[in-house]
């Protein structure tokens, strides 16, 4: 990577009276980069944001913009834009004055006929032309938060902060948005910092993706690296509806894997201390239902069960078996999945490179996975 | 949507050109010097406060304009003078009796206008006329009503055979004349916050309640006393401690009179340091009575916090 | 059928207590359009007239009240009085609203203790330093002494509005590239303009309606028109019809401005307390 990152965070602490929002946060987000931060509410985003913005001072750790450090340096002149999740429109005034408001103040002012050009072009990608003369107490939710999408894409800004921009939105709007917010990325090459809760979100846009919970960076990485190498069950239980199987069990002498309730073994990829409670996590959608067929990558692992429910996804199924005591949830299409009723006794293969190995989780602290 | 993407503007200004840093203690400095104006003024009538405190350890008087200091000398003058013990009596009764009929009257009021009957929803609109009007002006206004030979009111009761009652010119019924003063002008204050209480009363409850079948006085002291009591207490503390120091309507009614019977320990003040001019006297008066105001404030608003928190629980 | 009975008896109280609560201003108008002659010999039968109103905003009467100047001065230093107190009280409760910090609850506190102190606490110190600093009987020295009255409602309750105001709007203009300053002129003020408008004018009828002050603190170049109405009932010969007359015109501003903001009384009255 040439030059220095847009937005590096090293060590963020930032406390309210006794509670922690941000716990030594770390975060490099290169130039031109989409990064999305994705964590449960609560888990310190909006706080990180803020705190970029120069919107909260932080107690402890250095931010830096472009290389140069923020400290003191007041929000007007960091030159960034940052989206709320409560849209902080002016209420008192219209959409194309909400929209007009970055435009006409001291640092990015355009002329007046410049400025309608471009809060123009922008209500036009948002879908908000007609809106404009409209007083935001009279807009919907949805209507509000695409102007105040808006207002941060119509000025120039080294770094847009978005918070959750999309989540008032209907699920078809959210879908072009997304497709929009995309290619708008894409071609202008602003650095983004794109916060959600909403995983299917952060992998759809991210160039990368964080994970943030109680305050701490957890794992950064691409789409891929978080969706195979999580590190801990975390990271794993983040990404991917329904969500991955974790399946409780020891590591036998021989270095398998056994559940707990010891109804069935399986070889493991990855060499773990015999006698360690582990979890073994498996991705519901790389279980096949039947017996397995010689595919490219090597034998796959078989397992016996019987259905315990089936539930439709529209054209998938999503299939939880019983195997002992313990459940174990795929999802298969839906042709495959047709006469299954519970009871019926089912085989499962899964391939062993898909399956993940995490220590078993503690009070306050997810399983870390392990790996060779 | 249009699948066009909106071009970037060439200007270079994103990144903040000219970036000055403000130092933490200048930061923390911010919201003092918003303030200052407020510290100053508040300054300015916190020092006659204190120069009255200081007045008081003095025999500074009109007569003695070269003071000795007395030390407590006049608050004891003034505990052991039983003057001092009828005005208190006095203002305690005044006080009692103002805020206990203004509470009952100004909550059936709001009751009977929550209803909003036709006749209700005309009359809320003048409901705050009296208490808009300066008390010594109604005062005034009820001084001239009440006058025995011509007031309009002996006039009005004659025909029911009670001509000639003698309002303002007796002990008991120039203090009850104050009250009722007093009840004019302010059971709309009241009956305002009560009402604004009811109206943001949550609707759940009392459905409930009408679906199991419970009658009007159930309803009322299991559900609206209870949760709309803070918003009554509010109101009832603002009255109770305004009327400890009332001045303005026994200055214009009775002045204090006949005898000392509506010798409120404000109007005695007022004649001790005034009209005597024996300021230390007369400070030192109003110094017990602010004590006294403010310890029963701190009782009041302490006890309306227990009552707010108690009362949002019963909403939950 | 003992539905409507009730319903009929409520309406009955109300119209009871109505009675009594509009009765004296009428009776005010009756008695103010009486002519002197006929004022001790008849209620209701009468010429009316409006002598009255033109002795007491007129020349004054016979021993010279001149009530108008009494008028004018209320509107000067009541005017003069939530000037200043908007003016040192707004950023305060802004403050106040945005920073917890310990210099504003102190502050907070001490301005609500002024609503409840008695004011000849203040008020007789006062008297013997007005004197000294020959601000006894000027304007200044009353717009002063009514700070007692007006900045604590102003600070307490423009400090209710500005926190029921998000502080993500402000931070927003902040993005948007204005400074603090800005951001509170264009955003959070113009926010809040309806309060201001209201407790400004609940300012300014408690500051025309006091007694107190101008009583002990004014002779006659600034003396208002509580004080003023009281001298028609001194002399020999109580003046009933100028009283009642300088009594209406002494009560017409504060009740005209209150009409106005009968909606935001509530929060106003009870110093933030109450909502609605």
């Amino acid at each position: 990577m040439t030059g220095p990152a847009a937005i590096t965070l090293r060590g963020v602490g930032k406390r309210y009276g006794k509670n922690t929002a941000l716990d030594g946060l770390d975060l490099e987000v290169a130039e031109g980069e989409f990064f999305c931060l994705l964590g449960p509410s609560g888990a310190g985003k909006t706080t990180t944001l803020k705190t970029i913005a120069g919107l909260e001072q932080p107690q402890a750790g250095t931010v830096e913009l472009g290389g140069a450090d923020m400290a003191g340096v007041e929000p007007y002149d960091r030159g960034v834009a940052m989206c709320f999740e409560s849209y902080a429109l002016y209420p008192h005034r219209t959409a194309y004055d909400n929209l007009a408001s970055p435009l006409r103040s001291p640092r990015h002012r355009l002329p007046a006929h410049e400025a309608r050009e471009r809060i123009g072009e922008i209500a036009e990608l948002l879908g908000i032309g007609a809106l404009l003369d409209r007083q935001v107490g009279r807009l919907s939710n949805g209507q509000r938060q695409r102007v105040a999408l808006g207002r941060v894409l119509v000025r120039p800004a080294r770094a847009f902060l978005l918070d959750e921009p999309l989540s008032h939105l209907d699920a078809k709007l959210r879908q072009a948005m997304r497709a929009e917010l995309r290619a708008i990325g894409a071609v202008r090459r602003t650095t983004t910092l794109y916060v959600t809760h909403d995983s299917v979100e952060a992998l759809a846009l991210g160039d990368r993706i964080g994970v943030i919970r109680d305050g701490r960076m957890v794992q950064t990485g691409t789409r891929e690296e978080l969706w195979h190498r999580p590190c801990d069950t975390f990271v794993a239980r983040s990404f991917g509806r329904p969500r991955i199987n974790l399946l409780p069990g020891t590591v036998t002498p021989e270095g398998h894997f056994r559940s707990s309730d010891g109804a069935y073994e399986l070889p493991l990829a990855v060499p773990a201390p015999p006698g360690t409670a582990v979890q073994l996590g498996v991705r519901p959608r790389d279980i096949g239902l039947g017996a397995p067929a010689g595919t490219g990558g090597g034998p796959a692992l078989e397992l016996t069960g019987a259905v315990h429910v089936t539930e439709l996804l529209g054209r998938a199924t999503e299939v939880t078996v019983r195997i002992g005591g313990q459940r174990l949830s795929l999802v298969v299409p839906r042709a495959e999945a047709a006469g299954l009723s519970p009871d019926r006794p089912v085989r499962l293969s899964v391939a062993p490179e898909s399956l993940l190995l995490f220590e078993a989780d503690r009070p306050a602290r997810p399983g870390r996975r392990i790996s060779t | 949507m249009p699948g066009r993407t909106a071009s970037v503007p060439t200007a270079g200004h994103g990144a903040g050109a000219g970036k000055r840093a403000v130092p933490a203690w200048r930061r923390s400095l911010r919201p003092y010097l918003l303030i200052v104006p407020a510290l100053l003024l508040t300054g300015g009538i916190l020092y006659p406060f204190g120069l009255g405190l200081y007045y008081t350890l003095f025999d500074f008087a009109a007569s003695k304009p070269q003071p000795d200091l007395v030390g407590v000398g006049n608050y004891r003058r003034i505990l052991t003078q039983p003057a001092f013990w009828d005005s208190a009596r006095v203002t305690v009764a005044y006080a009692v009796g103002a805020a206990a009929v203004e509470t009952v009257l100004g909550v059936a009021v709001a009751l009977l206008l929550h209803r909003s009957s036709p006749v209700g929803r005309v009359l809320e609109k003048i409901l705050i006329l009296p208490l808009m009007i300066a008390p010594v002006i109604a005062a005034i206004m009820w001084k001239l009503m009440l006058q025995p030979s011509v007031g309009v009111v002996n006039h009005l009761l004659e025909p029911f055979g009670l001509g000639g009652v003698q309002w303002t010119d007796t002990p008991t019924g120039a203090l009850l004349s104050s009250i009722a003063v007093d009840v004019w002008v302010y059971t709309p204050f009241v009956a305002i916050l009560a009402l604004a209480g009811l109206r943001s009363l949550p609707a759940s409850p009392f459905e409930a309640a009408a679906v199991d079948g419970a009658g009007w006085w159930f309803t009322f002291r299991r559900l609206t006393l209870p949760m709309l009591w803070p918003y009554v207490l509010v109101a009832v503390i603002f009255r109770f401690m305004d009327s400890l120091k009332v001045f303005d309507i026994i200055y214009a009614l009775t002045e204090g009179g006949p005898g000392d019977s509506t010798m409120v320990l404000q109007i005695r003040a007022y004649l001790e340091a005034i009209r005597f001019q024996r300021y230390s006297f007369g400070i030192s008066y109003m110094i017990v009575l602010w004590a006294v105001v403010y310890l029963v404030t701190m009782v009041l608003v302490r006890y309306l916090g227990r009552i707010q928190n108690r009362a949002a629980e019963v909403e939950r | 059928m003992r539905r409507r009975l009730l319903c009929a008896a409520a309406d009955l109280a109300l119209i009871a207590y109505f009675v009594f609560a509009l009765f004296p201003v009428a009776w005010m108008v009756v008695l103010s359009l009486k002519p002197t002659n006929e004022l001790f010999s008849t209620y209701f039968s009468f010429t009316p007239t409006l002598d009255s109103y033109r002795t007491v905003l007129g020349a004054g009467d016979d021993q010279g009240v001149p009530f108008l100047r009494f008028f004018v001065n209320s509107l000067v230093v009541s005017l003069g009085a939530v000037a200043l107190s908007l003016v040192i009280g707004l950023p305060a409760a802004y403050a106040a609203a945005r920073w917890r910090f310990r210099g504003s609850e102190n502050l907070m506190f001490t301005l609500l203790s002024f609503r409840f102190a008695p004011e000849l606490t203040v008020i007789i110190p006062l008297f013997v330093l007005y004197q000294q600093l020959g601000l006894f009987d000027s304007y200044v020295g009353m717009v002063w002494v009514l700070q007692l009255v007006t900045l604590p409602l102003i600070v307490w309750i423009m400090r209710s509005y500005f926190s029921d105001l998000s502080p993500e709007l402000e931070q927003a203009a902040l993005l948007d590239g204005y400074t603090r300053k800005q951001a509170f002129f264009r955003v959070a003020l113009p926010l809040v303009k309806p309060g201001i408008a209201a407790v400004s004018l609940l300012a300014f009828i408690f500051a025309w309606n006091n007694f107190v002050f101008p009583l002990i603190l004014t002779s006659s170049n600034a003396q208002t028109v509580t004080v003023g109405a009281l001298s028609f009932l001194g002399g020999d010969r109580p003046k009933y019809n100028l009283t009642a007359a300088a009594a209406l015109v002494s009560v017409v501003p504060p009740l005209l401005l209150a009409l106005t903001i009968q909606r935001y009384l509530v929060r106003g009255l009870s110093f933030g307390a109450v909502k609605s």
